[in-house]
């Protein structure tokens, strides 16, 4: 085999990044690949935001954003971008509200002037707010129906502990029930402003004559001082957290693992590699599904990461398995032998090598679409990584070392004091339930 | 009216067909975009080639060709794809078994190699066989322990009494635990030949050079036997068929099936309009009255999609507050009956045009999206239909998805599936936050 060279992108991303006077930031790419434009617009406030009490606020309204402006009905705005073929979609996560709109290149005003609309003006309708109250609650309920999810979030109470990201981001059913009208009016004031904004464009369009065409949609909103709530950091554990939970089903849904690193952690790049050894990789050649699924056979799924939930807060090291119950005392001593063994013994250079070669080799695949590279804008800026991160990427990776991986398996990770959460049919004592099916 | 303004040619413009001597059909696409090739292998044998009894040897087979050739051992395509940084993956549906690598223009060879290698090398170990049944019954259960999954299994099953389309892909439990080994290589025979497969290459390479290098490592495997045809036909349907599933939930969920026609049937693009102008989007019909107006369901969707065989459309939603799920079904049976009186209105139907010729390009960007359309349609059919799929999109009128929703999206036809609680959802109920 011929040894693997670096990738260069066949077009280096030229960005075109501007700042309007009122702060609002501007990232531009020209993509003619295909006659279509993707138009993201990120606010920089999220379910981390949110106060305890009102869990679910932000991604109440993100979810709200499209029903209604002060120029506009639900209905109106749907279907003025679906008669075209658009698609307008809004979305919140801990970090972002995000309204995308993703058009056909004719129609590139047209997604614009929605997306402004959306942003600036929004209403959020009583009669919209209390179904969405509503809806939210039913899905919360409709959730508690995957095993997986239910672990998850049991998962994430016993790690996080106090800090926001303990919670689901769209809130519990007794802080969704009280939100108002009042508490997302609030939140678009406080947080919707052309300063806590980055509209990333990526597409078939001209830089110059679209850009004034964004200064005149958005540049008039006045800018305003931010202020964000502030919270601790949260904590690693030194003891174990430990946690069965009943719910007949075929499977047991194993979550195992503790806090983890936020993406501007200087050791990210040394934790990715670690990750591609551990637990992801191509196929089954990590550790873990290798051993755990491919040589015995006790799962479809099963995987470990730590940089994959990393970001603006820290996220979690997350080792899975789902099993037949019958194999949970194997899976989980299986699952904490390759933790262990990662911490204890360093990897092998060959190891190193594939996974150097991997991460380098398959970064090209994140650029291959319109969404993907606005996306890929949106992290540049948010988490400082500069636009010429593709062309040092490469290096990031190939400067780590052996000794790195062991250093930061040692640091990053923890085969004693973890959080183990097990959803299935299982009794609370941890005992199996007999005849379960 | 107004009309689509791309060809749907434009998909299938730049694409080169070839037949080697063997009978392998080559589909290759140069894009130049991004330094990316992906290479496709597509065999016509799915679960509709199955018999009961034998049912998941598809999907099963697909899990043994990452398990080892003479040439490529055990675990080495997945090393090879790790060291080259590429992607690999597979998928098996109804009506094919699909196998793709991912990887950067300098490198990607070595996917022709490992896809000839393995068409007829695969290895059969009998204990990796044993192991690997382990892990399929595991994927079998997780689809088990979702509610969409069980009941879209039971859906199929009633909606179907004789085509094979009625059992799932994944298998039954009974049939995946007795699988053997001589049964799964003998099935991998029976299927896996170059004159019953297509491969697809799209991305940034040389064709005229490609092809060269495709006749060398496939053009030397002799055609193989060509399986018998499948001619197993699903026999009308004489009236409505429920079934209710019970599950540990509160929440009601309700499948609805209509038998509907094959691939490139006259009748399917109207069909296709339909589906979207009942449930795509928020301006959507069935959106409109039943999450915005009577606040019914959390959700609601239509999907009618493309198969070798007559199929299904599918209209599934789930149920949210005190609704009942006879009333939610009482709405989608009402919007139905007023469609095929009624007709649509011009606007829903340019609506409803748009946004099939916007996905149609939308979701094209990448070099793997490309060769699944161009693999999955040649499997299905052949690449003409492409060629021509939104110009017959575009001559449908009102007249035509009244018909249609009448002749195909009626009582007599469908099978109504209802999953609903079997008391036991209070035992789920152990998360301390939930209030």
């Amino acid at each position: 085999m011929t040894k693997p060279t670096e990738i260069d992108l066949r077009r280096p991303l030229e960005v075109h990044s501007h700042t309007l006077n009122n702060g609002l930031t501007i990232l531009l790419v020209e993509n003619p690949s295909l006659p279509t434009v993707s138009m993201t617009a990120s606010v920089l406030a999220g379910a981390r935001h949110d106060p305890e009490s009102k869990a679910g606020l932000a991604i109440m309204v993100s979810r709200l954003l499209d029903e209604g402006t002060e120029n506009r009905t639900s209905l109106e705005i749907a279907d003025a971008i679906e008669s075209v073929g658009g698609a307008i979609d809004t979305d919140g996560s801990f970090e972002r509200i995000v309204a995308m709109a993703g058009v056909l290149n004719k129609d590139v005003d047209l997604g614009l002037e929605l997306l402004s609309d959306l942003l600036i003006r929004p209403i959020f309708p009583q009669e919209y707010v209390d179904k969405e109250k509503e809806r939210t609650l039913a899905e919360i309920v409709s959730a508690q129906d995957r095993p997986q999810v239910v672990a998850g979030w049991a998962f994430n109470e016993l790690v996080y502990q106090d800090h926001p990201l303990h919670r689901p981001s769209h809130g519990y059913p007794n802080t969704v029930e009280r939100l108002t009208r009042d508490d997302l009016l609030e939140f678009h004031r406080r947080f919707f402003v052309p300063n806590n904004i980055i509209l990333s464009v990526v597409g078939d369009f001209r830089v110059p004559e679209f850009l004034p065409k964004i200064e005149k949609a958005l540049g008039a909103w006045e800018a305003k001082p931010l202020i964000f709530p502030i919270y601790p950091e949260p904590t690693r554990q030194n003891t174990k957290r430990v946690k069965f939970i009943t719910m007949p089903a075929q499977q047991l849904n194993i979550y195992l693992g503790h806090l983890g690193i936020s993406r501007t952690n200087p050791d990210y790049y040394a934790l990715q590699v670690l990750d591609t050894i551990l637990g992801g990789g191509a196929g089954f050649t990590a550790r873990i599904p290798q051993r755990l699924r491919d040589e015995l056979g006790l799962a479809y799924t099963t995987f470990a990461s730590i940089t994959m939930t990393a970001g603006l807060d820290p996220g979690r090291f997350v080792s899975f398995i789902g099993t037949s119950p019958e194999n949970m005392k194997l899976a989980i001593d299986e699952l904490l032998n390759e933790i262990r063994r990662i911490i204890e013994e360093p990897v092998s250079a060959q190891e190193l090598q594939d996974a150097q070669d991997y991460l380098t080799g398959s970064f090209v695949f994140g650029f291959e679409s319109s969404p993907q590279i606005a996306r890929f804008l949106v992290h540049a800026q948010v988490y400082g990584l500069g636009f010429d991160f593709i062309e040092k990427y490469p290096q990031y990776v190939r400067a780590v070392s052996v000794n790195d991986v062991t250093r930061v398996a040692r640091k990053y990770l923890d085969s004693e004091n973890y959080t183990l959460v097990v959803v299935g049919p299982v009794a609370e004592d941890g005992n199996l339930l007999n005849g379960t099916q | 009216m107004s009309s689509l303004m791309i060809p749907s040619a434009f998909a299938t413009e730049d694409v080169r067909k070839t037949v080697l001597s063997n009978g392998l059909v080559v589909l290759t696409k140069e894009v130049h975009t991004s330094p990316i090739v992906t290479s496709m292998i597509w065999y016509r044998v799915g679960s509709r080639n199955e018999e009961l009894g034998h049912t998941g040897k598809s999907h099963f087979l697909e899990h043994m060709l990452f398990k080892g050739t003479e040439r490529f051992k055990k675990g080495e395509i997945d090393l090879l794809t790790l060291k080259n940084g590429g992607a690999n993956n597979a998928f098996t549906s109804h009506d094919f078994t699909a196998y793709y690598f991912n990887f950067a223009s300098d490198r990607w060879e070595i996917a022709l190699e490992i896809e000839a290698d393995r068409m007829v090398n695969c290895a059969f170990d009998p204990e990796e066989f044993e192991a690997e049944k382990k892990v399929v019954i595991e994927e079998l259960k997780t689809g088990l322990d979702s509610p969409w999954g069980l009941l879209l299994q039971e859906e199929e099953a009633t909606a179907y009494k004789v085509h094979p389309y009625r059992n799932p892909i994944v298998g039954w439990l009974q049939d995946v635990e007795r699988a053997t080994v001589e049964q799964q290589q003998a099935y991998y025979r029976r299927y896996y030949h170059p004159n019953n497969a297509i491969l697809v290459i799209a991305g940034d390479f040389d064709a005229e050079d490609v092809l060269k290098k495709v006749d060398h490592a496939f053009g030397s495997i002799p055609a193989g036997a060509q399986p018998e045809p499948m001619l197993l036909e699903e026999p009308p349907q004489r009236g409505e068929r429920r079934l209710v599933v019970r599950w540990r939930s509160k929440v009601p969920r309700l499948a609805m099936a209509y038998h509907a026609p094959k691939i490139a049937a006259p009748d399917s693009y109207a069909l296709q309009v339909l589906a979207v102008v009942l449930a795509e989007g928020k301006a959507s019909r069935l959106y409109q009255r039943m999450v915005e107006r009577e606040h019914s369901v959390t959700f609601v969707s239509a999907d009618y999609g493309e198969a070798k065989d007559p199929t299904l459309f599918h209209i599934r939603a789930e149920g949210r507050g005190d609704h009942s799920i006879n009333e939610i079904e009482a709405s989608i049976h009402d919007e139905l009956t007023k469609i095929s009186t009624d007709g649509v209105t011009t606007h829903e139907l340019d609506r409803a045009k748009h946004q099939i010729e916007a996905h149609f390009i939308l979701s094209r960007e990448r070099t793997l999206d490309q060769a699944i359309l161009l693999g999955q349609i040649e499997t299905l059919y052949g690449l003409n239909y492409i060629d021509s799929y939104l110009q017959r999109i575009d001559a449908v009128n009102s007249a035509d998805v009244a018909d249609v929703c009448r002749r195909y999206l009626n009582e007599n036809s469908r099978t109504v599936a209802q999953l609903l609680s079997d008391g036991s959802e209070g035992d789920a109920e152990d998360d301390d936050e939930a209030d």
